[in-house]
């Protein structure tokens, strides 16, 4: 690394904790296989219905309902790969996923921003896409990024745009949440193939990678699976996410929404293997809870135990996982829910290692930009960090000898221990910044600083100019196909 | 009439975790024992270092430095209990500390109260320990309570008013910081036996424990010194702490600063072993780090805050309860930074099997009163709670015969198990509460507004009358005795 690419910053917690037991996960496994086989999954896609059928899944065309033998599920599961690479377009910034390292995106997509200078909340735009790029490619916390908002101002052609705004802000991996449809998917291959160089080296090292939601309950999304298959082909790495709301599109008890989120994505990473064995898929889940007064969809109730025994659901299937932290429900930033809501959840998260982790920096859940929240949420995420690194217990850290020689009663200032390391000790978060009087100043006015700092003096990478080229030549394309 | 005080809600992580291996935790005790040995303890008091020297110890008593040997100090802990009772008012409040719950109380003693009604700023009184003890009555997540700021307006005997607003006000267990010095130390033990009823009952189910403070670097205090011998005497725990600032009165690294925390403490606990053999006592490591630019204690810097669930591993390593450092925060006023601060360390000491815990309900760097400060960071208590009680994966829970009746596209809203569980989700009462706009409230104006709820509403158990006529001869014989009231 050089100072250019300074090193990420992952998690690579020094302990590890259990949330579900071995017979728990077990339980849940197999409630999945009861439901793959005995209510099944709706597929409302031709193309995946009848590759379904031609492997031995049984397919009522008319509902288009397949359910799946258990035989089908473990053969086709066999060759899901435990971890791949995420390529970035610099590749000191490549993801080798692996045990016990996590990495960190940003959030998506919210459809309102927050203007740092005026405080006027409108539509976000690709531009916004662009700015925020710029700014994860900034934090060693962020290893890849989601466009953080949509880009409302393009149309039908927005997500395509997206990927665009990034790759021109940041060196880091892109993970679509937004791209659907075969034809988008196509173009999106296009566009990642530009920046790879080529298509064998797409596959080696992928700088694009897509989520995809079903749909709950049990439903895929025609568009998203159709999509999907597209990138799996092409060995582009396919998140499926299920996102069951207990009450309303999920049973109100925790364990019946997990096992039942976990059967629509187990369904589609089958049609996955299927379609190209060996193809990387993901696994997350990230279940929110009715509010029985407003229905009101709120992802942080006071008892959300179940939110990170899903990566060892993932895990427990071989699989490796996207894990949900941040995203709050308030309104605004920098307020104490912002706080209270997520400030946990990088621990909680780390403790149990998924591979891959969303995301930072939205508010009002997963709906408003406030540019300066990624700063907030990456103080937590460091806060966390420190936590589970490793205390350094050596001869030096112990400091016998200034203790000795300070004995009782005196004090550190004056010790030649204590000018070498003080500089260290104290990490500052955005908590300790000292004003001109030596105040702590307001965390909130400090991110506000930092933010506006990184996107008036940060200066990724560029594209070459023949792959700006090719892309514009790609978007105009899609523009004129889809509109 | 009074209302009922609602039962504790203690903190059960499904697993303890250690967040420390434990060669590590090795390699920080023999450093403990190896400043023990070779540079001592400071202890001013003639009383203690005669037990020292009694005992075994190396004492200089020109100095006043106490050396203690490896052997010594590991036969000396070995009398002290592992577990044991607090006992409250009410024996449903009991807390019976045996290595799966753990208990938290507020912080204390802050010095400054954002007014209930006025909302100023001004010095604190007891009036605050009072009403904050009926808040602390109210909440389940409050297992004990420490008077959360100094009742100013007793400047002398300040610590026994406290209590005897403690007393009136929760039936729970009640633990002091603030009483030192062996006239103080009388009063209270006098007013503990009046709550417990007789000497037998006061040992069995303690309704009053002491927290003393240690002067890092390696000091002891004499005045806090002898009441803990005091209190030990009469069978109440006793606990140390030390809250060393890295940089300033600890060295600069953090390995540094926990041996020379831990050799304070465990100097104390030594003491008391010697003393009275079997007394029960905790061990409370409450570090800081110095900032740089102003010398200023910094007790939730990030790094820093590793420490809090180490000095929980250093507790159980010398076999006796902890007393973690949770919720303390340097934000000035409830919100972001309050709530960031708060999550993380409390979470860790949780896994790592604290026993006991403080404390909720203080800002600026546990000096301030917010009354709504508390019922903010219990909203955190009972998420931490939740997060770590683990998932049900009963076959009721897994629902699956309902899944398979809604089956693919279908809605879970009608269905009768929905009705039946929904009730039982547990939301926040804080946040996504709606006005009757329809709009999302702020969650610290709803605290604000539960905390004026509380005060209205509940009323726990009162004292008898004899024993509150008891504690008000004691308390007008210590304020002749001591100093009057202002």
């Amino acid at each position: 690394m050089n100072d250019k690419y300074p090193p990420l910053e992952p998690l690579r917690p020094e302990y590890r904790i259990k949330y579900l037991t071995k017979e728990q996960l077990d339980q849940l496994q197999e409630a999945t296989l009861d439901i793959l086989e005995s209510v099944g999954v709706k597929f409302p896609s031709e193309r995946a219905l009848k590759i379904l059928a031609a492997h031995g899944a049984q397919v009522d065309q008319d509902t288009q309902i397949v359910k799946f033998p258990r035989d089908l599920v473990f053969k086709a599961m066999k060759t899901v790969p435990r971890y791949f690479v995420m390529g970035a377009r610099a590749p000191e910034y490549d993801l080798q996923l692996q045990n016990g390292t996590t990495y960190f995106t940003t959030d998506g997509c919210g459809v309102q921003v927050c203007e740092l200078d005026t405080g006027t909340i409108r539509p976000s735009t690709k531009a916004d896409v662009g700015m925020m790029a710029k700014v994860a490619d900034y934090l060693p916390s962020i290893g890849f990024i989601w466009p953080m908002v949509s880009a409302q101002d393009h149309g039908r052609t927005s997500i395509l745009h997206e990927l665009d705004a990034i790759w021109n802000n940041s060196v880091k991996h892109v993970q679509s949440e937004t791209i659907m449809g075969k034809r988008e998917c196509e173009y999106a291959l296009e566009m990642a193939t530009v920046i790879a160089g080529s298509k064998e080296e797409l596959r080696k090292r992928p700088q694009l990678s897509l989520v995809v939601c079903t749909i709950s309950p049990l439903i895929q999304d025609e568009s998203g699976i159709e999509g999907a298959m597209v990138m799996a082909k092409a060995g582009i790495p396919v998140v499926f996410l299920s996102m069951p709301c207990l009450g309303t599109t999920a049973p109100a008890t925790q364990a019946g929404a997990l096992a039942m989120g976990d059967a629509e994505i187990i369904s589609a990473t089958v049609l996955m293997q299927l379609v190209a064995p060996g193809a990387p898929v993901g696994h997350s889940m990230m279940q929110a809870w009715a509010d029985p007064r407003t229905g009101a969809y709120i992802s942080y109730p006071r008892d959300a135990r179940g939110r990170y025994g899903v990566v060892e659901m993932a895990h427990h299937w071989g699989m490796p996982s996207l894990g949900a932290c941040y995203g709050t429900d308030s309104v605004e930033t920098a307020t104490w829910q912002s706080a209270a809501e997520p400030a946990l959840d990088p621990l909680l998260a780390g403790l149990v290692s998924p591979e891959i982790v969303t995301g930072m920096g939205l508010a009002r859940t997963y709906t408003r930009l406030y540019p300066e929240q990624i700063i907030l949420d990456n103080d937590l995420y460091q806060r966390a960090r420190a936590y589970l690194s490793r205390m350094e217990v050596s001869d030096e850290t112990l400091a016998m000898e200034a203790i000795s020689k300070v004995g009782p009663g005196g004090h550190f200032l004056a010790q030649k221990h204590t000018r070498t390391h003080i500089r260290t000790s104290l990490v500052r978060g955005v908590t300790h910044e000292l004003d001109d009087n030596s105040k702590y100043r307001d965390p909130h006015e400090v991110a506000r600083e930092q933010v506006k700092h990184i996107i008036e003096n940060h200066k990724p990478e560029p594209l070459e100019t023949a792959q700006q080229t090719e892309i514009d030549r790609i978007l105009a394309a899609a523009e004129k196909e889809l509109g | 009439m009074f209302n009922e005080t609602p039962l504790l809600q203690p903190i059960k992580p499904r697993e303890h975790y250690h967040v420390v291996d434990e060669g590590q935790i090795e390699t920080l005790a023999n450093g403990t024992l190896e400043i023990l040995a070779e540079t001592g303890v400071h202890c001013p008091s003639e009383k203690c270092l005669n037990i020292y020297a009694e005992h075994g110890a190396e004492v200089d008593f020109e100095s006043q430095i106490v050396r203690l040997k490896p052997d010594l100090v590991t036969a000396s802990l070995s009398t002290a209990p592992r577990y044991y009772d607090m006992g409250a008012r009410s024996p449903a409040h009991d807390i019976h500390l045996d290595g799966t719950g753990l208990y938290c109380a507020t912080d204390g003693s802050g010095v400054e109260t954002r007014d209930f009604t006025t909302r100023e700023r001004r010095p604190s009184r007891k009036d605050d320990v009072a009403k904050m003890a009926r808040i602390v009555d109210y909440l389940s997540s409050i297992g004990f309570y420490w008077p959360i700021v100094s009742a100013q307006d007793h400047p002398a005997t300040a610590p026994l008013h406290e209590l005897e607003a403690c007393f009136s006000n929760t039936v729970k267990h009640i633990q002091s910081e603030t009483v030192t010095g062996e006239e103080l130390g009388k009063y209270a033990i006098e007013m503990a036996r009046v709550i417990a009823g007789d000497d037998g009952t006061m040992r069995k189910r303690p309704p009053l424990s002491l927290l003393v403070c240690c002067i890092a670097p390696l000091g002891q205090d004499k005045e806090g010194m002898e009441s803990a011998l005091q209190f030990a005497e009469a069978g109440l725990p006793v606990g140390f702490m030390s809250m060393a600032n890295v940089g300033s009165t600890g060295p600069a690294t953090l390995a540094g600063t926990v041996v020379a925390a831990d050799a304070e403490i465990v100097s104390a606990m030594v003491l008391l072993q010697m003393a009275y053999p079997g007394t029960p006592m905790y061990h409370s490591f409450m570090p800081g780090v110095m900032h740089r630019h102003t010398g200023g204690f910094l007790g939730t810097a990030m790094e820093g805050t590793l420490l809090y669930p180490i000095g929980v591993e250093m507790a159980h390593h010398w076999g006796v309860p902890s007393l973690a450092g949770v919720f303390g925060t340097d934000g000035k006023v409830p919100g972001w930074q309050t709530a960031s601060e708060a999550t993380t360390s409390f979470l860790l000491c949780a896994l790592a099997g604290a026993e006991t815990g403080s404390g909720l309900g203080l800002v600026e760097s546990c000096t301030l009163l917010y009354p709504e400060e508390i019922v903010l960071d219990s909203d955190i208590y009972h998420r931490v709670r939740m997060e770590l009680a683990g998932l049900d994966t009963s076959r009721k829970e897994l629902a699956l015969d309902v899944i398979k009746q809604v089956g693919p596209r279908g809605l879970f809203l009608k269905h009768r198990h929905t009705r039946e569980n929904l009730k039982r989700r547990k939301y926040s009462e804080l946040t996504e509460q709606v006005d009757p706009s329809g709009k999302i409230r702020d969650p610290v104006e709803v605290a604000r507004e539960k905390v004026d709820w509380i005060l209205s509403n509940h009323h726990p158990q009162p004292l008898d009358a004899a024993q509150q006529a008891e504690l008000t001869r004691i308390l007008a014989s210590a304020d002749r005795e001591i100093g009057g009231s202002q």
